[in-house]
């Protein structure tokens, strides 16, 4: 059997929103082992369908598994693995980092090239929200040494698949 | 019409044409148990002696009769007690529903007594479950769930219900059950594509699972089999999927299957599995099954393709459905050498089991006088272990809904309930329950259940004093340290057997398997028959862990 690389896909699951079902699709991702990288349940416009978007990581075939389990649940109304070209995919995220009279300006500078919003500023502390693809995020994290960040919340990646 | 929900249950049982269930009543289900009593005239109950046995019986009364099994059991260990046979049905593909009550909606989710939250409980052993918390839904819900368990890939739904919703009166109108449509099935041009590569093959091998028996599809595979020239294995779910007295056939692959069918498999240019989903217990090695061959799968269940195998054309959709449209697109196929060339292994390799003990029949005997006195008619079910595949081996099946057994779970403990189930579902058969003495034991006070309400079953208890299949692998990868397989229970099986009620016999050496087989086919009620075999007999062939189910070992 070839190995075949392993990434990170995303799958957007529309659901009936029945008592249970994050339960049914994240028992379901467990006992199968696998991987799940994040999982965010989002509202949509119609009340009874909740779109649950689901980063996993493994290859084609374990994706191509992991969408015929999933559509196999009652109530699950359609899974989508959506392209990674043409998505438009979104992470939110909340930091809290050092600030002292010397980072102070830097931390603005950074902020302001990733269109961050500053929440709070105390004397040592600077709360940034930002949204932008996990990459982004990856890179704005990535500008801090480990010791200046405090805290660091993430959600789930969102996405939608351009027609 | 205004009805109360454990009315509505018992209306919403007879819509869906169900006269039987299975069960064990208890504080939460004191309701429904009220409405049976009242329903008694069309719909009959039978009580177990435990909830396990219950669960097992609708589910041998589902593989006995193709129709959805039904059990009732009440909340908390009621409830708890059903898993493994949910589980095991569930692992076979078995239509089943289970109602369960439970406490209150005003008690749920304090700790109340008996409660357990059923739903997230049997989530993972489940097609699907429900908690019906609204009265409203409670019609709605039930023939949701025979729905689902008759639809596509078949299996057990849960439906749990809160103590005060089966009080609770609501308006019920009867309605027409919908009838679960086949699955779409593959297009006209994977059909053309796939039969003519099915007609280039030389050395075609068919290989049958439990999707055959489940699409009613025997003939059609059949016809398959004759078109395509090939011989033919079934898997432990398919045993009956083909008559198994048809020259074609060469007995079981994978861990216990015939060398013959593994000679082919290692020869063959062509392997086509019809509704089965390569277990591993067939695969033994994936990496190093049927590689030097082309596969074609077909089965219903999308999920089944390429999980456990990556396969070379697929077809998804009903077993009989697909086979009659390759059927139409097939023509007559001829492998005259090939065929030859199985029926030459078929002569070299008999399946032939040791005599260690000249004093005590061999299980191969025993299987083959009854499988000759019964005329390859009866229902067989088993327990788990070595007697399970000496049933499979020995006896010669040739019906759908003739072999019961725990094939995915491996259930210990399956088997007395399964009879039961599989007795009531066909008064006119004869029903014989092969056991060993360990799985005899997890759940022989179903005994009492045969007894009381006179179903003639035959138990036919294999005691080797051993657990034999676990001591068979310590016997080979353990240096044959026996740890807590040397069973040697004091338990006296005939006095046990009619202390419940029911009448025993003894099979002592091989002259006793005859009159004996033939006092208890002969017999109106049920019959227990201690038979003493040899501790030492293994299952053969077997492929050992990790290696290639082209290459069996015939002797250890």
């Amino acid at each position: 059997m070839t190995i075949q690389e392993e990434k990170d896909f995303i799958l957007s699951v529309q659901v009936k929103n029945h008592a249970g079902v994050l339960q049914r699709i994240s028992g379901l991702f467990s006992r199968r082992c696998y991987n799940i990288k994040s999982i965010v349940a989002a509202q949509t416009v119609t009340p009874e369908l909740t779109e649950i978007l689901i980063v996993v990581t493994g290859d084609d075939r374990v994706v191509s598994q992991v969408k015929k389990q999933v559509e196999k649940l009652v109530d699950v109304v359609r899974v989508t693995v959506l392209d990674q070209q043409t998505c438009i995919a979104r992470e939110h995220m909340l930091i809290a980092v050092n600030r002292t009279m010397e980072t102070r300006n830097r931390l603005l500078g950074i902020a302001q090239v990733f269109h961050a919003e500053v929440l709070y500023v105390k004397e040592d502390t600077v709360l940034f929200e930002v949204v932008g693809t996990p990459a982004t995020l990856d890179s704005f994290v990535r500008l801090f040494a480990p010791e200046e960040v405090k805290k660091i919340l993430r959600t789930g990646t969102m996405a939608i698949q351009l027609d | 019409m205004k009805l109360n929900g454990s009315d509505i249950i018992m209306e919403c049982l007879l819509e869906q044409g169900v006269d039987t269930v299975f069960g064990y009543p208890g504080g939460a289900v004191l309701n429904i148990y009220d409405a049976l009593y009242k329903y008694s005239d069309c719909i009959r109950h039978i009580e177990t002696s435990h909830e396990q046995g219950a669960a097992h019986a609708a589910d041998g009364y589902a593989r006995a009769s193709g129709k959805t099994g039904v059990v009732i059991a009440t909340s908390g260990p009621g409830a708890t007690n059903l898993v493994t046979g949910i589980a095991t049905a569930y692992m076979d593909s078995i239509p089943m529903v289970a109602i369960t009550g439970n406490v209150g909606r005003s008690l749920l989710g304090l700790d109340s007594f008996q409660e357990v939250d059923i739903t997230g409980v049997t989530m993972p052993i489940t097609k699907h479950n429900y908690i019906v918390k609204d009265i409203n839904q409670l019609a709605d819900t039930l023939r949701e769930a025979f729905y689902l368990a008759q639809e596509g890939r078949r299996g057990p739904v849960l439906v749990d219900i809160p103590k005060d919703i089966s009080a609770q009166v609501t308006d019920y109108e009867p309605v027409v059950p919908k009838k679960p449509e086949l699955p779409k099935g593959p297009s006209a041009a994977d059909i053309t594509r796939v039969a003519e590569r099915m007609a280039k093959a030389r050395r075609p091998f068919l290989y049958l699972g439990g999707g055959v028996l489940a699409a009613g599809g025997e003939q059609a595979a059949a016809e398959l089999a004759k078109r395509l020239d090939a011989p033919v294995s079934c898997s432990l779910m398919c045993q009956g999927g083909f008559d198994q007295r048809d020259p074609r056939y060469m007995g079981m692959l994978g861990m216990h299957g015939t060398k013959v069918a593994a000679l082919a498999l290692k020869h063959c240019d062509l392997f086509v599995a019809v509704g089965t989903r390569f277990s591993d217990r067939v695969l033994c090695n994936a990496d190093t099954f049927a590689t030097h061959c082309s596969i074609i799968q077909i089965d219903i269940d999308p999920a089944e393709i390429d999980k456990n195998i990556l396969v070379s054309e697929k077809l998804c959709g009903d077993a009989r459905q697909v086979v009659e449209e390759l059927l139409e697109n097939l023509p007559q196929q001829h492998h005259g050498e090939w065929m030859d060339q199985v029926a030459k292994w078929q002569q070299e390799y008999p399946l032939l089991q040791k005599q260690n003990d000249p004093e005590k029949p061999t299980p191969q005997f025993i299987m083959e006088t009854l499988d000759r006195l019964t005329d390859g008619e009866a229902i067989i079910t088993t327990e788990v272990g070595q007697h399970q595949m000496w049933a499979a081996q020995f006896y010669r099946f040739r019906h759908n809904h003739q072999f019961l057994s725990s094939g995915g779970l491996g259930t210990m403990g399956y088997g007395l309930g399964a009879s039961i189930g599989a007795q009531i579902a066909c008064p006119d058969k004869q029903v014989v329950n092969i056991a060993g003495d360990g799985s005899f034991h997890m759940n022989c006070s179903e005994l009492s259940t045969a007894s009381k309400y006179g179903v003639p079953v035959i138990e036919l208890l294999f005691d080797n004093q051993v657990l034999g299949m676990v001591r068979q692998w310590q016997k080979l990868f353990y240096g044959g340290r026996f740890s807590q397989t040397t069973l040697e229970k004091k338990t006296n099986y005939e006095m046990l057997a009619e202390a419940f009620g029911v009448q025993a016999m003894t099979i002592r050496t091989a002259d006793d398997v005859e009159p004996v087989l033939k006092a208890a086919l002969q017999t109106t009620g049920p019959v227990l028959i201690h038979c003493l075999i040899d501790p030492d007999c293994n299952v053969l062939p077997m492929v050992p862990a990790g290696a290639s189910a082209e290459e069996p070992l015939l002797d250890m």
